[in-house]
């Protein structure tokens, strides 16, 4: 880093700073602003005490605690599943088994409150499971509590810190570990001295975006929470925003709460990972050892791997396909009751269903190729957050993450629609994109950041010491190390993007519709059937995208690692 | 580490210019459809619609509360007769309700249908509807449920029963009392007040007629273990698969067209009386289609639209119209309730029964 800075480098970088600043200025910076504003400024009055009194005046600690409690419940149960697992597919031959990464994938693609009702359809009073096995009956109502909807939970967001931790581990590489055993530490040792520290820095990361994400979800707690009559901060929000009376100064209130909960993580989160960042990825090769497991080791991995497989994809989607495919839902389960139509409906030409799905793939792939090109800016703008700046930029980038979605898509059109504007965005299909660009930014930004800070320096003053022009060692250096982060960022943002609900709904220009939107409105109709086959075909569609991504990726070289 | 920074930030110079190109593009595309800002927005509706006068062609937003399928019936049938297109945005009342809100500095809708009366008088006290008195057949709709200057019409209701699954309940309650006796205890969903404006309606009309009386009934139903349960079709789902055995406060539409498509449903309505619901539909003063909109409630309170009316299993709104497949308003009884009170009275209420069943 230290060699030949020349005077222009340094220009440029501040350009570069200015110019991130400058954009997230005007996507989120802005919009919350406006957000505040409203909270401040109540009928048109100036009162600054307006959020406080809210808060006060509003049995919030409770709500704030079951929020908070909640969230580091998901994190630990998050941690359980997705920790042995990466460890497996990193370490040993089943990690030669792709198609479970995109397996894996299925719970995070499906809109959360669909994979609550699939376990709500399931475990309930007269579900799917009692219908199944009778004696069920005695235990399956059990799971109508707090733990209940932890489970659900973790298993919609475990995938996620799964693929952070797993190509973590992967970067660590053998190494490091070879020369623990070789100076004679044993296993347990060298992964409490060894691993652990190394992987600190991503799995905080993980943990933060896992946390964060819970205390701001609304599907789950919308769906189960509500039955089970668990209420956090994102139910509170959305009922001052979506129910007479609207009170948008009331939410947004609370949602300051929510945001300095959630900067408090990210400060404690980044201060740790200052402190535990390391270059992993260097100039030596690695070497890279595959457990090969045997006898009981191999069946004790198999065996953790199919239950997680039965618990996060199986039984919901289980549900989901029986639902769609019911001809009477009062009837059941039973084979005369079986139809094919709820498909056929869906998937006539021309159906307001097929261009809803044609929207959400067109939505999805605009906004995921947009946030990964400017996330992917960011993230190198940010660095090593050792500037002010940088971790301004850091915690700006992230802002939309600790925002409940509904927050953000608020001040999104507060700020879009605003008369002084030189021209509206809103009601057209840039907003759309624009918001979820703007919602999903994050991902690709941690992806990025997590694969780029680790990457020493001297690769690329190597580079220029053999002469290598800048746009060579960006093309043969930079590039390929942080295109796995890109890559999986795209991914992320396109996934989550095709599922999106909250902002949608509120955003979408009239008379069009998205497959999330199209799977909720049917639900309100009472068409569930209909609503769970667009699940199925579009979490589908999503799937078969990824695996012939994952395809093409396997005959590249630099996924070999 | 040097040039190499260089090329990313000409990279992103080049990905934002891009992007703001593409949005640029993107709402300069969009201002055809009549949605850019107020000045550019102006404009390019008036040369669209040809000075917007006479209500051929152009179009209107239609923001609908309700059965999706009655909509698109309604604006299939009004754009084949005016040749007026029509964009809808499909919601709950809340949902609609909060997008008006967050559009305030630059409204969209022509035109709003949606599912409680008290949200519309709320409109209209605020000053946002446009009255239209002269609507062609207004003098036939229900007086109770319209306004008398015309600010807004309920052009269709719907009644709030005790729905229940037929393999489940075989001597349906005749009562609202009889939900709170220990034969149902756990048995029931009532929808939740602040996301179904109907449940709503019932909740402050019962107690409008019986006063602080008519929370006893609501805390005995807590005790009976009734549970709060999303919007009406949230509430009335458990109920059709069997978790649940009945819906107190359901809405009626839903029942009778969940039970014509064979499901094992059924409907009530307690003989002490039951309320009401009322689907009102207003101009907006802000609308930028004016003559339009006022087709489109022309149109509503047709003959025609009101036959869709009653095919949705709704109430139609002109009293004149009777329904064949379900119960008409004179065979349902009703309280006597007061609208001005539950208008009044409507959030505490909310908060309070919010409060009681959490």
């Amino acid at each position: 880093m230290k060699p030949v800075v020349a005077d222009n480098n340094r220009i440029f970088r501040r350009v570069g700073v200015i110019l991130a600043l400058f954009l997230l200025t005007i996507s989120i910076g802005v919009p919350l602003l406006l957000i505040f504003w409203q909270s401040v400024y109540p009928d048109g009055q100036w009162d600054w005490m307006a959020p406080i009194q809210t808060i006060t005046g509003h049995h919030l600690s409770g709500v704030l605690l079951n929020s908070v409690w909640l969230g580091i419940c998901v994190v630990a149960v998050t941690t359980l599943l997705a920790l042995p697992l990466a460890w497996m597919m990193a370490k040993t031959r089943m990690g030669q088994h792709r198609w479970v990464d995109v397996i894996l994938m299925i719970p995070f693609m499906t809109p959360p409150y669909i994979g609550s009702m699939g376990w709500i359809l399931f475990m309930q009073k007269g579900g799917y499971l009692q219908q199944w096995v009778p004696s069920a009956a005695s235990w399956s109502e059990l799971f109508f509590s707090f733990w209940g909807m932890v489970l659900i939970m973790s298993l919609h967001l475990f995938p996620f810190l799964y693929l952070l931790l797993r190509d973590a581990i992967i970067r660590i590489g053998g190494n490091l570990e070879e020369a623990g055993a070789v100076h004679g530490g044993r296993a347990g040792y060298r992964f409490r001295r060894i691993i652990l520290p190394l992987l600190l820095s991503s799995y905080g990361m993980g943990i933060m975006l896992v946390f964060v994400k819970t205390i701001a979800e609304f599907g789950t707690p919308a769906t189960f929470g509500r039955k089970i009559g668990y209420y956090v901060m994102t139910s509170e929000i959305h009922k001052y925003i979506s129910s007479w009376p609207i009170d948008f100064g009331k939410a947004t209130s609370l949602a300051s709460v929510l945001l300095s909960v959630c900067l408090v993580m990210w400060y404690m989160q980044s201060a740790m990972s200052r402190k535990f960042t390391y270059r992993l990825v260097g100039g030596k090769g690695q070497r890279f050892k595959r457990y090969s497991l045997s006898g009981g080791a191999g069946w004790l991995c198999g065996l953790y791997l199919a239950l997680l497989l039965i618990l996060s994809v199986g039984i919901p989607y289980f549900s989901i396909i029986a639902a769609s495919t019911m001809k009477l839902r009062g009837a059941g389960l039973s084979f005369d009751n079986l139809t094919l139509d709820h498909y056929r409906e869906l998937l006539s030409w021309g159906s307001v269903s097929m261009k809803a799905i044609g929207n959400s793939l067109g939505l999805s792939l605009a906004a995921s190729t947009v946030a990964v090109m400017i996330g992917t800016g960011l993230a190198l703008t940010i660095g090593k957050s050792s500037s002010l700046m940088q971790r301004v930029i850091d915690l700006f980038s992230l802002l939309p993450n600790t925002v409940p979605g509904i927050v953000m898509v608020v001040g999104l059109i507060l700020f879009w629609n605003s008369p002084w504007m030189p021209f509206t965005l809103y009601n057209s299909y840039g907003m759309v994109v624009l918001t979820y660009v703007v919602l999903f930014l994050p991902y690709t930004v941690q992806y990025v950041k997590s694969s780029f800070t680790q990457i020493d320096g001297t690769l690329f003053q190597a580079g220029q010491v053999f002469g290598g022009k800048p746009l060579y060692i960006l093309r043969r250096i930079l590039l390929p190390l942080i295109i796995p982060g890109m890559l999986a960022g795209w991914m992320m943002t396109f996934t989550i993007a095709t599922r999106e609900l909250v902002g949608s709904l509120l955003i979408l220009p009239p008379s069009m519709q998205t497959s999330a939107t199209y799977i909720f409105a049917q639900f309100e109709q009472g068409q569930v059937s209909l609503g769970m086959a667009m699940a199925v075909v579009t979490v589908g569609m999503t799937v078969l995208m990824l695996l012939g991504i994952e395809v093409l990726n396997s005959k590249r070289k630099w996924n070999a690692s | 580490m040097l040039g190499m920074k260089t090329r990313k930030r000409s990279a992103m110079l080049l990905l934002s210019a891009v992007m703001s190109i593409s949005l640029f593009g993107c709402s300069t595309g969009n201002s055809t459809t009549g949605n850019a800002g107020q000045a550019a927005g102006e404009g390019s509706t008036a040369t669209a619609s040809a000075e917007t006068t006479k209500p051929a062609g152009g179009k209107l937003v239609l923001y609908s509360a309700g059965p999706q399928k009655l909509a698109d019936n309604i604006i299939g049938g009004f754009t084949a007769k005016t040749g007026i297109e029509v964009e809808m945005f499909q919601g709950t009342t809340g949902k609609i309700l909060a997008r008006m809100e967050a559009e305030k500095s630059n409204p969209v809708a022509d035109v709003v249908i949606l599912a409680s009366l008290p949200s519309a008088q709320a409109l209209k006290a605020d000053g946002l509807t446009l009255p239209y008195p002269d609507a062609e057949n207004a003098d036939k709709l229900n007086k109770d449920w319209s306004d008398a200057e015309g600010n807004y019409f309920s052009s269709s209701a719907s009644a709030l029963g005790i729905v229940y699954n037929t393999k489940l309940v075989s001597t349906p309650p005749t009562s609202w009392a009889e939900l709170a006796t220990p034969a149902w205890k756990d048995a029931v969903n009532i929808p939740d007040p602040t996301l179904s404006g109907s449940a709503l309606d019932f909740i402050t009309g019962y107690l409008s007629v019986n006063g602080d009386k008519g929370w006893e009934l609501l805390d005995s139903y807590k005790a009976n273990g009734v549970a709060m349960a999303g919007a009406n079709q949230e509430a009335l789902d458990p109920v059709i698969t069997g978790a649940k055995s009945i819906v107190a406060a359901g809405v009626d539409y839903m029942a009778y067209s969940s039970k014509a498509k064979g499901e094992p449903l059924d409907i009530v309505y307690p003989e002490e009386g039951t309320v009401i619901s009322p689907r009102p539909a207003a101009i907006l003063k802000s609308s930028q289609n004016v003559e339009n909109a006022k087709a489109f409630i022309d149109y509503l309170l047709s003959d025609e639209a009101q036959k869709l009316v009653a095919d949705a299993y709704l109430i139609p709104g002109r009293e004149d119209i009777e329904a064949t497949n379900r119960a008409n308003l004179k065979d349902i009884p009703q309280l006597k309730v007061d609208w001005n009170w539950m208008s009044e009275h409507g959030d505490e209420t909310a908060a309070r029964f919010s409060e009681t069943f959490k």
